[in-house]
């Protein structure tokens, strides 16, 4: 069982890919799978043939199947599956029983997958993916006999194929994780090879021989886990000196093979010394901004925070920390069962909170997912620009096209948006125009509360230079800005703070400035994992 | 560090890409193409005309006639105007053509068989109208379901409703106050009725080009997830469509007792099909891609004029079946490829 470790943009993902055959590699590289050379790239879809099989953050499950239908939806789509051909459900059932038996996974074929709960959608995701494997060596017994015959190479899986989960537990409690490392150790008994792509540090030291650590596109690192330290494992991955609060984690993670307990007692409080340091201390004099406290919405539970006028605050965490979900939740666009919001004179529940009043409230939020949650494709640059103030251009009883026209592509030229054509559809424009001409829209009317969500995703090196420049320019103004970001090269560029999301709340600041990458990915391992430790 | 080297070599160029003639000339040409999109439907209305016209000149090119066209199908026309609001706001109501039916009832049953005031009747008329709209705007907000499936289901109980309070049979004896200012009297020829359609028709014009109205139905409808972390209030802005929808259906129902001067239990259904004709034609024209209220109007006359020929032409009532349901598909694959070219012009750029 091997660990694929490495901070956001290392390559993991890349990798991954190229094995599910989505991307072509350059050429010269070699892949071997049981025993056999496969010719790179792997065509699409084909990786069944060669003896991988998948398990993606989103699992591919169909929420409104059975899940016996899920656990066989390969018997349909296999080439020798005829449509007309009858389906017995009650051997189908009998064999869905079977199989779950097998792996010793406890879930009703005919509940409806959509319904249970996350983990054991990930069990079912990972027993299909355990079955499809063993229909592979049914199907190709010669390969597999070859493969143990010849024995030379020292890829893993030569007998039962490689299963690849990625992320697997970033969704899932902290406490039910155990009982996906255990279903992926039985199958690792059955002689799956298994390669565990993960943050999560706690749960890849329970369960993997050993790990691999990209950085920057190479293996940095192959280190045998029970005799690494966790401090190691970090300067690997993050090449840098490891802080010295990761120091007392190290003996205890290493001791105690049974974190669960801990967790819960974590959860039930959240507010531990370390995460109650007030953030934003370091800007004593400047007007709080915007207050929350407790926030709970999507994977946060119970996050507080402070944002200053004139500061840019960054947030940096692993997936599934719920810094994704912190712009949206103070913008009132996720639904939020806890927590209080306070912007300047206004204060109140979360629960209460809507995007509306948010922009009221002279907050703005700047998506991620510019395509879905940002601007709209088929409607024009100056109708996305100008979406927020069009009661600025209604003069008796008329909305002013050739003004708003007008001011479009004032705006458009002081932007930077190319080309500067008022009328010309927004997915016309390349990504990083189509940001510009966000960043206007909501910059029309001067927020006082800027949140970013990885602002510069998919953006060109210009227009990421221009959105540094604006943003320092909007701090200086006074404008409180929030930044989050997986790429914490920006952070550590942008940020006057940085504060750590981990586990769903803000659990301290990176010290600093001046900030660092690896400065960065450093410390949020180690808040991400310092916790289980401390709570033990 | 990385970042600062891409900044520093980010700040060496200028803001993004580089403007040249070729960029220009592409816009102009774009614009032009565009144009020429916009007038294909009057071009088509034209065609139609001067063909028919050379066919059966004596009969189809006489006053008559066209007063015969503007007047029949202003009831059509407005129901049309109705769909357009739900439509640009990404709803689609097929209830229209039963709540037309419905009010026109309700106006013919409490005129003739309670002796209530024309005017009175009327007015409850419309308010039913917006009651019915409220119905389906509740049931398609609050239970977050599918406007097409759940408007076939109040459509058909308002079907229904009109056959029970009917008894399935036609009532006549209107008021001939009401047709005499909906039909009998004209102006320049035509029955006061289509004038009436005109005003609805600018009204909507104006309301979904000229209002920040009709820009925030125009996200909400292209993208319900940016209209909403934009801070629009959606479902305020889709009810008020439903509502308008039953309002303006309502119009329509009353126009159609003055017409007839009857109610009869199958009438509003047979014009739900062309109102969504010609409002999918509409899309096609004046404003490409958006759901536009001249382009829906003259969309109207297209299909009212073409079925006039064809039936003037000697074809039976059954061709009007055929060229409503064909120009119904036509109309939405031209809409579709149009914007996918649209769509194209985007990979180029």
């Amino acid at each position: 069982m091997v660990a694929l470790l490495g901070e956001n943009g290392s390559g993991k993902s890349t990798l991954v890919k190229i094995l599910a055959g989505y991307h072509v590699p350059e050429p010269g590289g070699e892949l071997w799978v049981a025993g056999r050379e496969v010719p790179l790239p792997v065509p699409p879809g084909e990786y069944r043939e060669i003896g991988l099989s998948f398990v993606f953050q989103d699992l591919g499950l169909a929420p409104g199947l059975r899940v016996l239908e899920n656990l066989f939806v390969g018997r349909r789509t296999a080439v020798s599956s005829r449509a007309l051909q009858p389906i017995s459900w009650r051997s189908e059932r009998r064999a869905a029983r079977a199989v779950l038996r097998a792996y010793e996974v406890d879930l009703d074929p005919d509940a409806n997958t959509g319904g249970l709960r996350p983990t054991d959608q990930a069990l079912l995701a990972i027993v299909r993916a355990a079955e499809e494997l063993r229909a592979f060596r049914e199907r190709s017994p010669a390969a597999v006999a070859a493969a143990s015959r010849d024995g030379g190479h020292q890829t893993a899986g030569r007998l039962g194929g490689v299963l690849v989960l990625d992320e697997p537990t970033v969704f899932l409690p902290e406490h039910e994780k155990v009982f996906l490392l255990e279903l992926v150790r039985r199958v690792a008994a059955d002689g799956t090879a298994v390669l565990f792509v993960s943050h999560d540090m706690t749960s890849v030291r329970q369960i993997a021989d050993h790990a691999v650590v990209l950085r920057d596109g190479r293996v940095v690192g192959d280190v045998a886990m029970p005799a690494v330290s966790d401090a190691e494992l970090v300067e690997l991955i993050s090449g840098h000196q490891a802080a010295r609060r990761i120091g007392p984690a190290v003996g205890v993670t290493d001791s105690n093979p049974a974190p669960d307990a801990g967790n819960q007692e974590r959860a039930a409080q959240p507010a531990e010394p370390s995460a109650t340091r007030p953030p934003g201390a370091r800007t004593p004099g400047a007007t709080a901004m915007l207050t929350a406290d407790g926030v709970s919405a999507g994977r946060l539970t119970g996050a507080t925070l402070c944002l200053r006028a004139g500061e840019i605050a960054g947030v940096a965490g692993l997936l599934g920390s719920g810094a994704e979900d912190l712009p949206y939740a103070l913008f009132g666009g996720l639904p939020a069962t806890g927590g209080t919001l306070r912007v300047g004179d206004w204060s109140g529940p979360l629960s209460a909170h809507t995007p509306h009043r948010a922009r009221e409230l002279g907050l703005a939020l700047v998506p991620a997912d510019r395509k879905q949650q940002g601007a709209v494709q088929a409607l024009s640059v100056a109708e996305n620009m100008m979406a927020l103030v069009l009661g600025d251009y209604f003069r008796r009883g008329l909305l002013s096209h050739a003004r708003i026209h007008r001011t479009a592509f004032e705006r458009a030229r002081s932007y930077g948006v190319r080309p500067a054509e008022p009328s010309a559809t927004l997915a016309s424009l390349s990504g990083g125009n189509q940001q510009r001409v966000l960043l206007a829209k909501w910059l029309e009317r001067p927020p006082k509360v800027l949140l970013l969500h990885e602002p510069t995703q998919g953006v060109d090196v210009a227009t990421r230079a221009d959105i540094y420049e604006l943003m320092r320019g909007l701090a200086a103004s006074g404008v409180a800005i929030l930044w989050v970001s997986t790429d914490f090269d920006e952070l550590a560029a942008v940020a006057d703070r940085i504060l750590v999301c981990a586990g769903g709340s803000v659990v301290t600041e990176v010290s600093g400035p001046p900030f660092s990458r690896d400065k960065i990915t450093s410390e949020v391992y180690a808040a991400s994992a310092g916790p289980l430790a401390e709570g033990v | 560090m990385a970042t600062e080297a891409e900044r520093q070599a980010g700040a060496a160029l200028p803001p993004a890409g580089r403007k040249d003639g070729s960029e220009v000339r592409r816009w102009s040409l774009a614009r032009r193409g565009r144009l020429l999109e916009s007038a294909m439907l009057p071009l088509a209305w034209v065609l139609v005309i001067v063909g028919f016209g050379a066919a059966e000149p004596s009969l189809f090119l006489s006053m008559a006639n066209f007063s015969t066209i503007f007047g029949s199908q202003a009831v059509l026309f407005v129901l049309t105007m109705a769909l357009l609001v739900p439509l640009t706001n990404g709803d689609i109501d097929l209830s229209v053509g039963a709540m037309s039916g419905l009010v026109s009832m309700v106006v013919v049953v409490l005129n003739v068989q309670h002796g209530m005031p024309i005017v009175w009747a009327c007015l409850i008329g419309v308010v039913v109208g917006a009651i019915g709209g409220l119905v389906n705007g509740l049931l398609v907000i609050r239970f977050n379901a599918n406007s097409f499936i759940i408007t076939l289901g109040t459509g058909t109980v308002f079907s229904g409703l009109i056959e029970w309070m009917s008894n399935e049979q036609t009532i006549t004896g209107v008021s001939t106050s009401l047709s005499n200012i909906v039909f009998t009297d004209e102006w320049l020829d035509i029955p006061i009725e289509f004038y009436i359609g005109v005003v609805i028709m600018l009204v909507m014009w104006y309301l979904l080009t000229f209002t920040p109205f009709g820009q925030r139905a125009l996200f909400v409808g292209q993208s319900r997830e940016v209209a909403r972390l934009s801070g629009f209030k959606v479902s305020s802005a889709r009810m008020q469509g439903f509502v308008i929808a039953g309002v303006i259906a309502a119009i329509s129902g009353i126009l159609f007792v003055g017409t007839t001067g009857s109610a009869s239990p199958s009438d509003g259904n047979t014009l739900l099909l062309p109102a969504y004709a010609a409002a999918f034609l509409g899309l096609t024209t004046i404003q490409p891609g958006r759901f536009n209220a001249i382009g829906s109007g003259i969309a109207v006359y297209f299909l009212a004029t073409g079925v006039a020929g064809l039936q003037l032409h000697g074809y039976g009532d059954w061709v009007q079946q055929v060229f409503y349901g064909a120009v119904l598909v036509v109309a939405v694959v031209i809409s579709r490829v149009l914007s996918k070219r649209r769509y194209g012009e985007v990979a180029a750029t």
